[in-house]
């Protein structure tokens, strides 16, 4: 019994290591692509969606394609579209029709967030 | 809605990873108290974990594990994403049940005689060891799909 209590407070110990580590490597910000304005992909990698802005007209298509090995999603602020999980090389599309600026971000990621602007 | 932890995870998400942890070492106490005799105490310690898992495992692990990893299986198993939060669902199923046994086994009569065993010292450490390893492959859930680099 003491050799297993022992043991259990050293894998709690590791493990909280392991989640300070963790969290302090998180840290990290998360560069933004260029915007490119007219772009009609938006590539999501790495836990971004790149580019983070982009500017369309409207009427124009816009195509979001799952880079990351972990799924993502792409939900509107508004609620406006939303698309499912999208595993591995999915992709997800949404036609702008009316103008405006629509904010939206991944909801397994929430700090995953970036724009489209339609004229 | 964000976490609190500065990874990529939602608030639901972080406040489960804070919570496992906590029940993590009230587990731990909770064997403490069974070796000072305390064995009320020590019943109501790791119950309230088990309960308390329920809920976690209802509210957060089912939902993510049925919408973000089930569909993904067996087509992806073998990628680092999948592979870990299965292992991870599987076993915790398992400490989760076995957890509950021993907890009807042991602190109430509701099962009869036959269905009880009688080796509890080994049971719960097995548990115990079941449920270190089944903290530590969650924590692996959330370094791969909260922090990576994942590829």
């Amino acid at each position: 019994m003491k050799k297993t209590a022992i043991k259990f407070v050293m894998c709690a110990g590791l493990l909280g290591a392991a989640a300070w580590g963790a969290t302090s490597h998180a840290r990290y910000s998360v560069s933004a692509a260029a915007a490119e304005n007219g772009a009609t992909q938006v590539k999501i990698d790495n836990f971004s969606f790149e580019p983070k802005e982009i500017t369309v007209s409207a009427g124009t298509q816009v195509t979001w394609v799952n880079a990351d090995d972990v799924p993502h999603t792409v939900v509107s602020n508004d609620n406006k579209f939303k698309s499912k999980a999208l595993d591995t090389d999915d992709r997800f599309s949404f036609t702008f029709a009316q103008p405006g600026t629509y904010e939206y971000f991944c909801s397994v990621h929430p700090k995953m967030t970036a724009r489209v602007i339609v004229k | 809605m964000k976490g609190f932890l500065g990874t990529q995870a939602s608030f639901a998400t972080d406040l489960n990873l804070v919570i496992q942890l906590a029940m993590g070492i009230a587990l731990i106490a909770g064997t403490f108290l069974a070796r000072a005799k305390r064995y009320k105490a020590h019943g109501a310690c790791q119950a309230s974990v088990l309960i308390l898992n329920l809920v976690m495992i209802a509210v957060v692990m089912w939902p993510h594990f049925t919408t973000l990893v089930l569909p993904r299986i067996p087509a992806r198993l073998a990628r680092t994403s999948v592979a870990v939060p299965t292992v991870h669902g599987i076993l915790g199923a398992v400490a989760e049940m076995l957890g509950l046994y021993i907890v009807l086994a042991a602190g109430t009569d509701v099962l009869p005689k036959a269905w009880r065993f009688t080796r509890w010292k080994l049971w719960m450490r097995i548990e115990m060891a079941l449920w270190g390893i089944v903290l530590g492959t969650g924590f692996g859930t959330y370094l791969v799909w909260y922090i990576g680099p994942h590829r």
